[in-house]
């Protein structure tokens, strides 16, 4: 029976080639006059197509597959968006998103650069003696890596602190993430978490019986003495900044994502006053899209230097997110609920309000590279504010 | 003459008509075609690695890790330098649905990513043809690809996955 439908399908499957062939001699003669004057590639040509690199041979290239050192790799991000909200809570109507630009360069088999710089459109632009820049630059990330195996790298530069897992994932890569904004707790130039850190990381991963540990651990200026930005141009204090990373990544759970991290440093308030900052934080994420699911934690308490004056704050999100299946598939509907607690007698967290939080929106993705995001914020920052609610589009893509 | 003219228009019209009613024909076999392949159940996809990798076996866990840059070492700290047919070759349909658990989409913003979050320096090379994936198998140390499992030469080391070889009953890249 199984042999008499194969040779049916073979049979099958003969009669399509003689079709198609029969069908391809009555078109040549109409195919080669439409071709008309078009000029047949040559053989070298067409080798250098089908070798993939979409460039005539050339004898100072490498052989295909083989890495020449330094490889540079150029890519970017970018997004435009529109805005309805109460100008306290930010820009209305359309405006620039940041231009980012993005280096990795593989400058042997085990030593790698990496750079991230941002333009960013200045509201101040054009005012002021000089005159304000369109743009603010930013250098966001500069790593060299050194890998030795997959347990032990060594990595110097300014990073995204690796105490928050959105902070690490996304970047400044708008089109990455689902969502348009970023929660509130890991905010760029936002004062709850440190977004950046200037040091040295050690970093490694461990198979552990399939599930597959990861470690990092560095060392850096910590927080500067605006407290949203880092200590690039030194430390403002003798003591460095800590922080220890640890995630699994466990094979039978494909997709799960969980670990806990640690950051320690001594921070100055405006006042100068200086206090030792511990952050404790916790995340879990499913980063499949069906369905994706991020929370993380995260606990920062300031204690006075030779003092008692102390203060704990709270910060937490949940994001749920699913890409509909079959012809849907280029939806992706989401929800993040946030929350911060902050401490009103903190004085390192001065003038931060507290948060509740909802996010409703859509991503709707146009191409493989580029997607439109519609969401509605709802946000209370505390019993005696008014409701702060807003509407937000975003093209965002790569390139 | 004239009516030589307006016969050949007629004949090189009858043509066309035949040729597109023997195209819309041919559209609608390639189902009973893949419908034979699936009888043979051939189309078993290989993990062909350079030879002097140290290893002859990893289980499917592993070699997510690998396609999807999480490992990026041998054993032998060798860097693992990763080889995939291009988008619509049956070998990387295999890799993506079996191994990745990814639409090609995913795939391409994982990668994306990957080399964005600074994991990875390179993204996967591509190779447009299974002798090309053999031949540079064999010639780039640390190299790892995928090939159809009739394609690939005897002078190539195959890796087994959980234990099995293309063939074996129970083998999962196919």
């Amino acid at each position: 029976m199984g042999h008499s439908l194969m040779t049916k399908s073979l049979v099958d499957a003969a009669g399509v080639r003689v079709t198609l062939a029969l069908a391809a001699w009555l078109m040549s003669p109409h195919l080669a006059a439409a071709q008309g004057a078009m000029a047949r590639p040559s053989p070298p040509a067409a080798a250098a197509a089908q070798a993939g690199q979409g460039q005539p041979a050339d004898h100072d290239q490498p052989p295909l597959g083989v890495t020449e050192y330094p490889s540079l790799h150029l890519s970017g991000f970018a997004d435009i968006d529109f805005a309805d909200q109460p100008k306290a809570e930010g820009p209305r109507g359309f405006s620039e998103g940041q231009f980012v630009l993005h280096v990795a360069s593989a400058l042997s088999p085990r030593a790698n650069f990496f750079g991230e710089l941002s333009f960013t459109p200045r509201a101040d632009a054009g005012t002021g003696s000089p005159p304000a820049t369109g743009f603010n630059a930013e250098v966001e990330r500069l790593i060299i890596r050194f890998d030795q195996s997959d347990r032990f790298k060594v990595s110097f530069g300014r990073y995204h602190t690796p105490v928050n897992w959105w902070n690490t994932a996304f970047h400044h890569g708008q089109w990455l993430q689902t969502t348009i904004s970023r929660p509130e707790m890991i905010q760029f130039g936002g004062r709850f978490i440190p977004v950046h850190f200037v040091g040295g990381l050690v970093e490694g991963s461990l198979p552990a019986g399939g599930l597959n540990v990861n470690y990092q651990a560095g060392i850096g200026n910590g927080r500067g003495n605006v407290i949203s930005r880092a200590g690039d141009a030194g430390d403002n204090n003798a003591r460095p900044a800590w922080v220890l990373n640890l995630f699994a990544k466990p094979d039978a759970l494909f997709g799960l994502q969980v670990g806990g991290s640690v950051y320690l440093d001594r921070v100055a308030a405006a006042s100068g006053v200086e206090f030792n900052e511990r952050i404790t934080a916790a995340h879990v994420v499913w980063q499949r899209e069906d369905p994706e699911v991020i929370a993380e934690i995260a606990h920062v308490h300031h204690e006075q230097v030779n003092a008692t004056l102390s203060g704990s704050s709270l910060a937490y999100y949940l994001q749920a997110a699913y890409r509909l299946p079959g012809l849907g598939r280029t939806w992706k509907p989401y929800y993040r609920f946030e929350h911060l607690d902050i401490d009103a007698g903190d004085p390192v967290f001065a003038g931060i309000p507290n948060l509740d939080g909802t996010t409703i929106g859509v991503r709707y993705d146009i191409s493989m590279y580029a997607a439109i995001k519609a969401e509605a914020r709802l946000r209370r920052r505390g019993d005696d504010r008014p409701r702060a609610n807003g509407g937000f589009l975003q093209i965002a893509f790569t390139f | 003459m004239g009516r030589a003219g307006s016969s050949t228009t007629h004949a090189t019209a009858h043509r066309l008509l035949l040729a597109v009613c023997l195209v819309v024909l041919g559209m609608t076999a390639p189902v009973t075609l893949q419908g034979a392949q699936g009888a043979q159940g051939s189309n078993d996809v290989a993990v062909v690695v350079h030879p002097s990798i140290p290893i002859d076996n990893l289980s499917l866990g592993e070699l997510r890790r690998l396609v999807l840059g999480d490992r990026g070492f041998w054993p032998a700290s060798v860097r693992v330098s990763l080889m995939l047919r291009a988008p619509v070759a049956h070998e990387r349909d295999v890799i993506l649905r079996v191994v990745c658990q990814m639409t090609e989409a995913q795939f391409r913003q994982h990668w994306i990513a990957k080399v964005f979050r600074a994991d990875a320096a390179v993204a996967p090379k591509i190779v447009y043809s299974s002798e090309m994936s053999v031949d540079m198998a064999a010639q780039i140390p640390g190299a790892i690809t995928f090939v159809d499992a009739s394609r690939v030469g005897k002078n190539s080391k195959v890796l087994k996955i959980d234990g099995l070889l293309p063939g074996d009953k129970g083998y999962v890249l196919r």
